[in-house]
């Protein structure tokens, strides 16, 4: 018999409360809640949870209008139950009629019997008005676009002629992209695994060893996965590995290395090196790094500390490269991520830009002179990249930028006034790529 | 350990009359194990020898909210049965449906532990429904046996469609991020 289980609206409901009341991530909340729901209730789960965070700002405006009067604070548990509900109606091919009833079933659940004919009254009224709620959901930047005001006015301000693309793009499904272990085969080999079990895939002219798949799967359905023949990680976050240049006998270090993507990438595509230093701050994270190393059959030496304060952990012996991929906003990649849009707050971007500026600072005398260090966010906005990387290169005369080349691509991404960005999705061309920056200073050699 | 297949309706070997366990040696603890892990995992709180294609008769069971009481019964008989409780079952095998079954609301039980001892048990509520539940499957039967012959058609239709689209993932776990 299965264990008692709790329904997919519920606990869609119940990850949306945790995200946008208590700041929890989706990632953190998820887990625990999909533990709860029946095996074959799990997808629609997490579709459910995903959705409404992907179009939270819309779909909040559209309730207020459906209800007379608003929700107390104790009762947001209803509120998030009826963002679900509208969810459904607007944005899946669950027919209505099961929808309404699911929802309605899941507000009973919850032994609040005032709010089972309130349910059934916004969910009806909906379809009855859903032209016009649309329409004017439509008027308004916020609803529109189903991003903050904030988020809005800094993305219309950095990127004048992107910025409604971007924002069209932060709201798309992220496609399934895929890098294949090259220690244990070619990519077309692979390829071709994938083909065989009816998986289609297409390659990826930036990214050398990046598949993408036209439909997603569970992992554990990709072949030798299990094995490490293959990880799931953005052809943006690829190029890291690419562009950090890495040859034989190099001392490497990776600044903030969970959950270990770019350092397993680093050592799949360079086997030879004399070491790779995997530095992460937050115990918790780090058996998330050796998970990845595990499966892929990698090794690296993995220190527990703060990147910004290396006399704590660091030999005193120089590194030939740095990959610092900062702790950021996060904002390129909102479409794999739409919790961020309810969790980021303005403050927190004032936090990570000092963060970044002490993080190249305490990182670049652990550079040997000649040594290449790759500063790399996800972040789409303009004081987290470029302007960080010009405030450097006036704090460190030492510091040269250098040309970023992936494989035999010459243009990709963006170039803008330091280092080349990507725009997530559409906004930055047919590549399909999340958002992401990337910068390479070189530390000029004393005599030069 | 390992996590083991679980048979889904309407597979013709859930039909399958289990025959006694003749001895209880390590090779039916290991599968005992095996078992506990597989129960775990889906999660349940009971799995029948048969729903794992293993014919013989052996089950494992746990109620508990923590998951900290493991029972196993071997060659489980129901000595007494009493009263009538009506409760919503669901099963591993017949994935997504439930549906309201009609059982003894108390009973005896006598079987092997997994060291081949007899013990006996009483039990009510929903651990007299859950080791009757699993007896049925040592028997070949099933909890929609209990149904109309309309809703098991209905539900046989369901679970086959959902095994030809091969349930996809519509927002499968995208794994190694940026972030």
């Amino acid at each position: 018999m299965p264990a008692e289980t709790v329904s997919a609206r519920t606990l869609a409901a119940k990850a949306v409360q945790q995200v946008v009341q208590e700041g929890r991530s989706l990632s953190q909340c998820l887990p625990a809640l999909l533990a709860q729901a029946a095996p074959i209730d799990r997808s629609l789960t997490q579709e459910l949870a995903y959705g409404v965070l992907r179009w939270h700002a819309r779909l909040q405006q559209q309730l207020q209008q459906l209800l007379s009067h608003p929700l107390k604070a104790k009762d947001q548990d209803i509120g998030c139950l009826l963002l679900v509900g509208l969810y459904q109606l607007i944005h899946t091919a669950i027919p209505p009629h099961a929808a309404v009833h699911a929802t309605v079933e899941a507000v009973r659940a919850t032994g609040k019997r005032w709010a089972v004919p309130l349910a059934n009254a916004v969910l009806r009224a909906y379809q009855r008005r859903q032209t016009e709620l649309e329409a004017r959901a439509d008027a308004q930047p916020t609803s529109r676009y189903a991003h903050p005001d904030w988020l809005i006015e800094m993305l219309r301000a950095d990127w004048p002629q992107d910025w409604q693309a971007i924002l069209t793009a932060n709201n798309e499904r992220p496609p399934f992209v895929l890098r294949v272990n090259t220690r244990q085969g070619e990519v077309a080999s692979y390829r071709a695994a994938l083909q065989a079990e009816g998986m289609q895939n297409t390659t990826l002219s930036v990214a050398e060893q990046a598949l993408r798949l036209d439909q997603p799967v569970a992992v554990e359905r990709l072949p030798g996965f299990a094995d490490g023949a293959v990880s799931v990680q953005d052809a943006a976050a690829q190029l890291a590995a690419q562009l950090l240049d890495v040859h034989a006998g190099m001392r490497v270090l990776d600044a903030c290395a969970a959950p270990g993507g770019k350092t397993s990438h680093i050592l799949e595509r360079s086997p030879e090196l004399a070491e790779l230093v995997a530095v992460e701050i937050d115990p918790a994270r780090v058996p998330r790094i050796e998970q990845n190393l595990q499966r892929l059959g990698l090794s690296a030496q993995i220190i527990i500390g703060d990147a910004s304060r290396p006399d704590s952990w660091w030999d005193g012996r120089q590194f030939e490269r740095i990959l610092l991929d900062a702790p950021c906003s996060a904002t390129g990649v909102i479409r794999r991520h739409p919790d961020i849009k309810s969790l980021r707050r303005t403050a927190d971007l004032e936090d990570l830009t000092v963060t970044q500026s002490d993080l190249l600072d305490a990182m670049w005398p652990l550079l040997a002179p000649g040594g290449m260090l790759l500063y790399a966010t996800c972040s789409v906005l303009r004081r987290e990249n470029e302007q960080q990387i010009e405030r450097f290169l006036q704090r460190h005369p030492d510091a040269q930028e250098a040309e970023l080349r992936v494989a035999w691509v010459v243009d990709w991404g963006r170039q803008v006034s330091h280092g080349r960005q990507i725009l997530p999705g559409a906004a930055g061309g047919d590549m399909d790529m999340d958002g992401f920056y990337y910068a390479s200073l070189i530390k000029r050699c004393e005599d030069s | 350990m390992a996590k083991l297949e679980i048979l889904h309706f309407p597979d013709p070997r859930l039909r399958t009359r289990a025959l006694p366990v003749p001895v209880v040696d390590a090779a039916i603890r290991q599968l005992i194990d095996d078992m506990f892990e597989t129960m775990y995992a889906a999660p349940g709180i009971g799995l029948a020898a048969t729903q794992i294609d293993f014919h013989q008769r052996l089950l494992v069971v746990d109620v508990s909210e923590e998951k900290d009481q493991p029972l196993v019964f071997i060659n489980p008989e129901i000595l007494l049965r009493d009263g009538v409780e009506e409760m919503e079952e669901g099963c591993l095998s017949v994935p997504g449906i439930y549906d309201k079954v009609q059982r003894a609301e108390r009973i005896k039980v006598r079987a092997l532990d997994r060291d081949g001892q007899t013990f006996e048990l009483e039990a009510d509520g929903l651990l007299a429904v859950c080791i009757q539940h699993e007896i049925d499957h040592l028997d070949g039967k099933l909890f929609v046996d209990y149904l109309s012959n309309l809703k098991r058609q209905r539900i046989r239709k369901k679970l086959e469609k959902a095994r030809r689209q091969g349930e996809p993932d519509p927002v499968a776990e995208h794994g190694e991020t940026a972030l």
